[in-house]
C-alpha cells in the first residue's frame, strides 16, 4: 500500500483561510483605516504615475493633430500597439472579476482579502482599455457612431460587425464591474463615516455612503443582490474576452480563424489578471504593513490560480501548432513556423517563456509562499501576456496568404508613448483610490473574524474576554 | 405618540437571545450589525428578500429589448451582406446577452436601494455609530408605557448600554 509524506503546510486552498492575526472588529477597523494615510512614497509613486500619463497624454494629442500616420502603422499592419494594449487591459481586467464574482460563488475562502483591490483594478484596466479603440480609430470624436443611437438619417450600426459587439460586451463589463465595486464599497464608506473626524470628508462619506446604516434589513436585501451581481458577472465576465476574441476569429486572417479562441483569450485574460494583481498586492501587503490580512496562504491560493490558468493557456499554445498541421493549410502552416522560427521568433519565445515556462515554478511550495518570487513572476507575466497579444495581431497580419502583401511592422515613439501613458493612467487611479477608500473589503473580513460571544463556554475557541483564541497549528492559517 | 430605544451589544449570543425576548413579546425593533451573520439572520427570521423579482423582470426587458433594437434596426435597412439572413438570431445573441445583464444587473442594484429605503438623506433615528465598528445594537419602537419592559428585557440579556430615542 502506497504511503504518503505528510504535506509541509496545509492544503489552504481547499479550506477556509482564516485571519489569525486579526482579533476583532475594532481591530480590522482600526487597521484598514489607517491604510488611508498618505505617506511620502505614495505622493512619490502617484506622481511617476502622473507624469507617465501627461507623457501619454502628449502624444495623443500629437497624434489627433498631426494624423494617425504617427502611429507607426504600415500596410498590412493596420492593427498595432493601440489594438495589442487594448486586448492586454481587458484582460487585465478579468481577474477582478473572477475573484470578486467567480470565487464568490464557489465559496473561495481566500478571496476576502484581495478581492477589493482585484475589483478596483478591473474598472481602471477596463477604463483604460476602453480608450483604446478610441484612440486607434484616428479621429476620436466620431467614436459614439458605434452606438446605436437614434439619428435623422435613420443610421444604425451593423449588429453583425464583432465591432458593435464589442462596444456592447466592454460598456457592460464597464458598467456593471464599475456598479459591483461601488456597492461593495457601500458598507466600508458608512464605517469610514462614523469613524471620520474631518467634516467635509464625513459629509462626503455620509453622501457616499447612502445613508447607510448596518441594519439587518439593509444586509439582507445587500446579500441578495452581491449574489445576483456575482451571477449576472461570471457569464459576463467569459462573454467579454469571448467577444473581444470575436475581433479576430471571425476573420479569415491565418492564425486567427480558429474556433479556439474564445476559451485561450479568456484563459489568458484570467492569467494576465492575476499577474496585475500579484504585481498589485504584493507592494500593498507590504507597504501597508497588511501581511496578516492578505497572508501567505492567500497568496499560494491564488498562485495555485495562476498556476492553472498559465497551463490552460499553455495548452492553447501549443493546440493551435498541432491543428495548424492538422488541417493542411499551407498559409496557416507557414504562419505558425513564421511566429516561432520567423521573423517574429523573438516575440513568440518571450511569450512562450513568460507564460509558458516561468509559472511552471508554482509547482513549487516554497515558490508560491515566497511573495518576493512572486513579484518577480508577475512582472514576467505581464511582459509575457502583453506579447502573446503582440503575438497574436503582429505576425498574423504581417503575414497573411500573398507573399507579395507580406510586412513589417514597427512601433513609433508615439505607439510607446501611449502604452506608457496607459500604465500611468491606469496607476494614477488606482493609487488614488487606495488613499480614499479601503483597499481590503472590512465588512466582509469581519465575517471571517469569529464574533464575541457572551459565554466562554458556548464559545469554541473564544478567551473570557469574547476574543477568538490564537489558532493552533492544526488550524489552516498563517504559520510562516 | 411611539418612542424608541437604542441598545448595544458587545456579543453576538446575547444579541440573539434578546432578539427573541423582544419577538416573543411583540415588539416591533430594528436590528444592527456590524457584518451580515447567519446567528442575526435566524433570530430575526425575516422574510426572503424580493430583490429576486427584480432581477427576473430586468434580465428579461433587457435581453428583449437587446434582440429587437438588433432587429428592428436590421429591418429598417434590409441589406443582404455576405448571404445571411437580414434578422440573424445568432450573432444578435450576444447584444441580447449583454442588455440582459446590463438591464438585470442594475435593476437588482435598484432593487436593493428600494427595498433597503436607501439612499436615505434624513438624520437617522435609532442608529449609533458604533454599529458599524464592532458592536450589535437593536432599536425598539414601543408606546411609551412598554419602554421601561423593553429596557430590562434589552439589559436582561446583556446590553451594555440602552438610551432613549425619539
Amino acid at each position: 500500500m502506497a504511503t504518503f509524506a505528510e504535506p509541509l503546510r496545509p492544503n489552504v486552498a481547499s479550506a477556509d483561510v482564516q485571519l489569525p492575526g486579526v482579533r476583532d472588529y475594532e481591530q480590522v477597523d482600526t487597521e484598514i483605516i489607517g491604510t488611508l494615510k498618505p505617506t511620502a512614497g505614495w505622493f512619490g509613486a502617484l506622481g511617476v504615475a502622473i507624469a507617465m500619463f501627461l507623457v501619454g497624454a502628449a502624444a495623443w494629442i500629437y497624434q489627433i493633430y498631426w494624423g494617425l500616420g504617427n502611429a507607426g502603422y504600415a500596410p498590412p499592419v493596420m492593427w498595432g500597439v493601440y489594438i495589442i494594449t487594448f486586448v492586454f487591459w481587458v484582460g487585465i481586467g478579468h481577474a477582478g472579476t473572477l475573484i470578486s464574482a467567480i470565487l464568490f460563488l464557489f465559496r473561495a475562502g481566500f478571496r476576502t482579502t484581495i478581492y477589493r483591490c482585484a475589483e478596483a483594478m478591473t474598472v481602471f484596466a477596463v477604463m483604460t482599455a476602453g480608450l483604446f479603440p478610441i484612440i486607434h480609430i484616428g479621429r476620436p470624436w466620431k467614436f459614439f457612431w458605434l452606438i446605436p443611437y437614434p439619428n435623422w438619417r435613420l443610421i444604425w450600426p451593423n449588429f453583425k460587425s464583432p465591432l458593435v459587439w464589442d462596444v456592447f460586451a466592454i460598456s457592460t463589463y464597464l458598467t456593471v464591474s464599475s456598479t459591483f465595486l461601488y456597492v461593495g464599497l457601500i458598507p466600508d464608506i458608512a464605517v469610514l463615516r462614523d469613524r471620520e473626524t474631518n467634516p467635509l470628508r464625513k459629509r462626503i462619506l455620509a453622501i457616499l455612503s447612502l445613508g447607510w446604516r448596518n441594519s439587518e434589513p439593509e444586509w439582507r436585501h445587500f446579500m441578495k443582490m452581491y449574489l445576483f451581481l456575482a451571477a449576472f458577472s461570471t457569464p459576463l465576465v467569459l462573454s467579454v474576452h469571448s467577444v473581444v476574441s470575436f475581433d479576430f476569429a471571425m476573420a479569415l486572417t491565418p492564425g486567427w480563424h480558429a474556433t479556439i479562441f474564445p476559451p485561450y483569450f479568456v484563459a489568458g485574460a484570467i492569467f494576465s489578471g492575476i499577474g496585475m494583481v500579484f504585481t498589485i498586492i504584493i507592494p500593498i501587503r507590504k507597504f501597508f504593513k497588511l501581511q496578516h490580512y492578505v497572508t501567505i496562504n492567500h497568496l499560494d491560493a491564488a498562485a495555485k490560480l495562476a498556476l492553472f490558468t498559465s497551463m490552460v493557456v499553455g495548452c492553447a499554445y501549443l493546440i493551435e501548432f498541432w491543428v495548424a498541421w492538422y488541417s493542411g493549410v499551407a498559409a496557416e502552416q507557414d504562419y505558425f513556423w513564421n511566429r516561432v522560427f520567423g521573423e517574429w521568433w523573438w516575440a513568440a519565445w518571450i511569450m512562450l517563456t513568460c507564460n509558458m515556462i516561468f509559472p511552471l515554478s508554482l509547482f513549487s511550495q516554497k515558490l508560491r509562499r515566497n511573495p518576493t518570487w512572486l513579484f518577480i513572476l508577475s512582472i514576467f507575466i505581464n511582459i509575457g501576456m502583453w506579447f502573446e497579444r503582440f503575438v497574436i495581431i503582429v505576425p498574423s497580419l504581417s503575414h497573411e496568404f500573398e507573399p507579395w502583401q507580406w510586412g513589417h511592422y514597427v512601433p513609433s515613439w508615439v505607439d510607446m508613448s501611449i502604452l506608457v501613458g496607459s500604465f500611468g493612467w491606469f496607476f494614477m487611479w488606482f493609487l488614488l483610490f487606495i488613499k480614499q477608500l479601503p483597499v481590503v473589503a472590512i465588512a466582509e473580513v469581519k465575517e471571517i473574524v469569529p464574533p464575541k460571544l457572551r459565554s466562554h463556554a458556548r464559545g469554541h475557541g473564544l478567551d473570557p474576554s469574547g476574543h477568538h483564541l490564537p489558532y493552533g497549528t492544526e488550524t489552516p492559517g498563517e504559520f510562516d | 405618540m411611539r418612542r424608541g430605544l437604542v441598545a448595544a451589544f458587545r456579543e453576538i449570543d446575547a444579541t440573539c437571545d434578546a432578539i427573541e425576548a423582544l419577538k416573543k413579546k411583540k415588539y416591533e425593533f430594528t436590528v444592527y450589525t456590524p457584518t451580515p451573520r447567519h446567528e442575526i439572520e435566524h433570530a430575526v427570521a425575516a422574510p426572503m428578500s424580493p430583490v429576486r423579482r427584480y432581477t427576473l423582470i430586468g434580465g428579461l426587458l433587457g435581453v428583449t429589448f437587446g434582440y429587437w433594437i438588433a432587429v428592428w434596426t436590421s429591418e429598417y435597412w434590409p441589406l443582404v451582406v455576405g448571404g445571411k439572413a437580414i434578422a440573424s438570431w445568432i450573432p444578435y445573441t450576444i447584444i441580447g446577452f449583454e442588455t440582459m445583464v446590463l438591464v438585470g444587473a442594475l435593476s437588482t442594484v435598484a432593487a436593493m436601494f428600494i427595498n433597503s429605503r436607501i439612499p436615505k438623506i434624513t438624520a437617522t433615528v435609532g442608529f449609533d455609530p458604533r454599529f458599524t465598528h464592532g458592536d450589535y445594537g437593536i432599536f425598539v419602537e414601543a408606546a411609551p408605557e412598554r419602554l421601561k419592559e423593553a429596557e430590562e428585557t434589552l439589559r436582561a440579556h446583556g446590553a451594555v448600554e440602552v438610551r432613549g430615542e425619539s
